[in-house]
């Protein structure tokens, strides 16, 4: 068996060599298989490499990764071991000294698996995917890859608009993976199986697939630099090809024995998922459209699960996880349920993305180690005419609310997330985000004036990202705002920000500037992506490492412009790239739910009453749960 | 040091080892992954009283990154009776690959902590012909290296640090024995005992950075009358 060796003074020449040598709690180490490629170089399992684009601090974190490495290592007929981005200073050691990309477990160099498989969890990543083929000595393109290469698949969010990187993909799987990533494993265990003998045809039986989209049996069309459509290349290749859900969670394997990092990580905690989707369509949220529908775990498996990852981690931190935890029917039940049973055993619960009220307050208190941490909202936009034109169902007594519970109870920390750049938006708007960050620091002093408590020094953070359109939204067609624009709104909010109490903070504007062009772009910018990439971009989601201006003028150099990508699209008679990816949601559903933002009407949660949006044609969770 | 206020009679004092890949791992990881491990193991470990209550775990001597270790030290402090082979018995299993523990005993809380105790450690450096200009470093009045110290460059003599070699010097000239001294007052860094190798001997920097490493052993006393770590309560 091969496997590539590191000296010592390379990896004490790197920060964080702990990063690269694997040896884990809960690794999966196949022996069968480490036997069979020892004696004779190969094996009858599927080998698969799970490889995330980004350092291992941050794929350690991701859940996803873990899942589906349960999911595959389940498999008797395949051994998957893990991946991550080499950081910058590894990468180099690796290229000065010709050491290949290889796997935390075994350390087989890449190209030895039968499947490289990447999890694509944010455009800005796509740079990493070539930089792990290229250290791993696989050519880049589909189409150069020969039988013995390994069959090349992505899936995450971002396979949704795979086209700026379908090139480089043999198979991108769609939605929620824990069956078809075992259903494609299968299909390639029968072609390793028969010798690996014809790479088209197993493409083309992968496509079959409900679920699974081959990039290369489809070619897109343009009409004076316009998209047209994809054309089939194949008879058999689907026209549409819709996501995968998984109907009941509670069926499903989950990752109750992760593997435990050696290395502090991003969120070094277990995690336990408590339901998929999101009820409330904000409509900007691309996480709100593609997850749909809501599906809950019962808080019998959830408890049960809870208590069996806390005792077999260690962790000393249990994260509640979902896209609006306040949203989960069972909550209560569910954390009584955890609380209890870690009574006495140094954990606690995390709960971001929890809806501040009376509830979240009282279990923050109960749940948290450090009390009195800080309270975020994320109110989206500053005015309500906005916050009803993106369907974010918060206004301004809701959040005025919450707050006078919260410093009555002794809170003075807020952080507010907006986003500037929104559909419709006017200077208007931003003042109102000035606005209401003032009348919070008013509110602060008032309660504590009513209230007798003696004020403290409020610490209320204002902070602000760029709106990027993304596929499968009501706003998928809306044009990007321009670099001016984006900086106009900012340094008109500063100017408006002169409180010390109120802190403004605000991000890059290239990055999302790039970041919106990766999101709806098409296989035009494959080649732009190979290019920057060979000249020098990668880690793109650094700010210190991303290059802004090398990406504009690879742009140009292939003939195009940020403009064509921000404009947007035609409602009516455009195509978009993305559009032969079923996701469930009704592209009329979109159309209706745009023309509505622009008349600032809002839509009721799924829970509340069900809109139709076309997600029912799963038969599953919320769509068909009584009203 | 001595602790103020006695909090347990069961504290499990074991040897560990720390060998290959998990080498790579930082002393404060180290930490973490052996809270965890107790932790799977339904330990019943204290934790520190206030805020921000820490599992009461004492290690020995910090364990530098790349470096090796047969025979380091720990204290875990328990809120019950474990007996320390049932201890290690559950704990190991649970430690990831290449960390194990041995040797353990069952000791009430030490009156002095396991940190102040330790004086000397011994290392096994291994690389190619490191044995015989490593000894000779043995014969020099003083040996100069430079030092970093809020961003100004000091030079510093590090002979007072460098005790002996080993009683039985190996016979195979790619590997030194030596004691040196270990502990929170006076402490030589293996990779700084290198580095001087390279400085003063001429060795060749690249087999000093490819070095194994290995902390054989520790011990508390005064060289060369040094006493086993497991007796000093
Ligand atoms: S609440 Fe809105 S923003 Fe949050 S996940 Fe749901 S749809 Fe998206
Ligand atoms: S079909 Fe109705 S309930 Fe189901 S996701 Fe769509 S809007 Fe919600």
């Amino acid at each position: 068996m091969d496997q590539v060796k590191i000296s010592r003074r390379d990896l004490m020449s790197v920060e964080s060599p702990g990063r690269y040598v694997g040896g884990e709690f809960g690794s999966v180490i196949k022996e069968n298989v480490i036997k069979q490629l020892e004696e004779t170089g190969s094996c009858r399992e599927v080998r698969c490499a799970f490889c995330f684009p980004d350092v291992y601090e941050i794929g350690m974190s991701n859940l996803a990764m873990q899942i589906l490495y349960k999911c595959l290592n389940d498999m008797e007929e395949c051994w998957c071991e893990r991946v991550f981005s080499p950081w910058v200073d590894m990468d180099a050691v690796m290229r000065k000294n010709n050491i290949e990309l290889y796997s935390m477990e075994s350390k087989s160099p890449l190209k030895d698996f039968d499947i490289v498989a990447v999890t694509l969890g944010y455009e800005m990543c796509y740079t990493n995917v070539l930089q792990i083929l290229d250290l791993g000595r696989i050519p880049f393109r589909s189409k150069d890859r020969k039988e013995n290469d390994p069959i090349v698949m992505c899936g995450g969010p971002c396979a949704y608009n795979i086209e700026p990187m379908a090139d480089f993909f043999d198979v991108a799987m769609m939605g929620e993976g824990e069956e078809l990533i075992v259903e494609v494993t299968k299909i390639v265990k029968r072609y390793k199986d028969n010798g690996k003998k014809d790479r088209m045809e197993l493409l083309r039986e992968l496509s079959a697939l409900e679920g699974v989209y081959v990039p290369c049996l489809y070619e897109p069309v343009y009409d004076n630099g316009r998209y047209k459509g994809l054309k089939k290349l194949d008879e058999c290749a689907p026209d549409k090809i819709r996501k995968r859900i998984i109907k009941d969670l509670d069926k499903v394997p989950y990752p109750t024995r992760p593997v435990i990092p050696n290395i502090r990580i991003i969120h070094d905690r277990a995690c336990l998922e408590i339901f998929r989707g999101c009820i409330r369509g904000c409509r900007f949220c691309q996480a709100g459209f593609i997850y749909r529908p809501v599906r809950e775990k019962s808080p019998d498996t959830l408890c049960r699960q809870g208590i069996e990852i806390e005792h077999n981690t260690g962790y000393d931190e249990l994260g509640i996880l979902s896209l609006s935890s306040s949203d989960y029917t069972g909550l209560k039940e569910l954390t009584d349920g955890l609380l209890d049973a870690f009574e006495g055993r140094h954990t606690s619960l995390s709960l971001p993305s929890l809806r501040i009220d009376n509830f979240a307050l009282d279990l923050m208190e109960k749940v948290s180690k450090t009390r009195k941490s800080g309270l975020t909202f994320a109110p989206e936009a500053g005015t309500q005419r906005l916050r009803d034109v993106i369907n974010k169902g918060i206004c301004e007594d809701d959040i005025m609310r919450s707050l006078r519970l919260a410093f009555s109870g002794g809170w003075s920390t807020v952080k507010l997330y907006f986003m500037l750049g929104l559909p419709t938006e006017t200077m208007e708007d931003v003042k109102g985000i000035a606005d209401l960050a003032y009348k919070i620091e008013r509110l602060y002093f008032d309660v504590c004036r009513e209230q007798g408590i003696k004020a403290r020094k409020p610490e209320i953070t204002v902070s602000t990202s760029m709106y990027i359109p993304k596929p499968f939204t009501p706003f998928q067609w809306e044009r990007q705002n321009t670099k001016e624009e984006f900086l106009e709104k900012q340094s008109y909010l500063r100017s408006l920000i002169k409180s010390r109490n109120i802190k403004y903070i605000w991000h890059d504007v290239e990055t999302s500037l790039w970041e919106s062009v990766l999101a709806r772009g098409d296989r035009r910018l494959c080649d732009v992506i190979e290019e920057g990439y060979r000249k020098g971009c990668f880690y793109d989601a650094w700010d210190d490492h991303f290059k802004y201006d090398v990406w504009m003028e690879t742009l140009h150099e292939h003939g195009l412009t940020w403009e064509m990508f921000a404009r947007g699209f035609d409602v009516d008679d455009e195509h978009l790239p993305w559009e032969h990816i079923d996701v469930g949601v009704n592209m009329s559903f979109f159309r209706k739910e745009r023309e509505k933002a622009y008349n600032e009407q809002i839509t009721p949660p799924c829970r509340e009453k069900c809109s139709g949006c076309g997600a029912q044609c799963f038969k599953a969770g919320e769509c068909y749960a009584p009203k | 040091m001595t602790r103020q206020v006695h909090r347990t009679e069961y504290v499990v004092r074991c040897l560990f080892e720390r060998v290959g890949d998990a080498s790579f791992v930082g002393h404060l990881d180290l930490m973490h992954t052996f809270d965890r491990a107790v932790r799977r193991a339904e330990m019943p470990i204290m934790y520190t009283q206030g805020y921000n209550p820490r599992p009461m775990m004492v290690f020995a001597l910090p364990l530098g990154v790349g470096i090796d270790t047969l025979g380091d030290y720990v204290d875990i402090s328990l809120s019950r009776l474990v007996d320390a082979e049932e201890f290690m018995k559950k704990v190991n299993p649970n430690l990831p690959s290449g960390v194990r523990l041995y040797g353990g005993i069952n000791i009430d809380e030490p009156k002095n902590s396991l940190m102040s105790v330790v004086t000397t450690a011994m290392y096994r450096i291994k690389a190619p012909g490191i044995r015989d200009p490593l000894m000779r470093l043995f014969e020099k009045e003083e040996i100069k290296v430079e030092k970093r110290s809020k961003g100004k460059t000091v030079e510093t003599d590090i002979r007072p640090l460098l005790l002996s070699g080993a009683q039985k010097m190996s016979s195979d000239p790619d590997i030194c024995e030596l004691y040196v001294c270990a502990g929170s007052v006076k402490n030589l860094r293996p990779d700084v005992l290198l580095s001087a190798l390279c400085r003063h001997e001429e060795y060749d920097e690249e087999l000093a950075q490819n070095a194994v490493i290995t902390r054989l052993a520790l011990f508390g006393g005064e060289y060369p009358r040094l006493l086993d770590i497991k007796g000093l309560l």
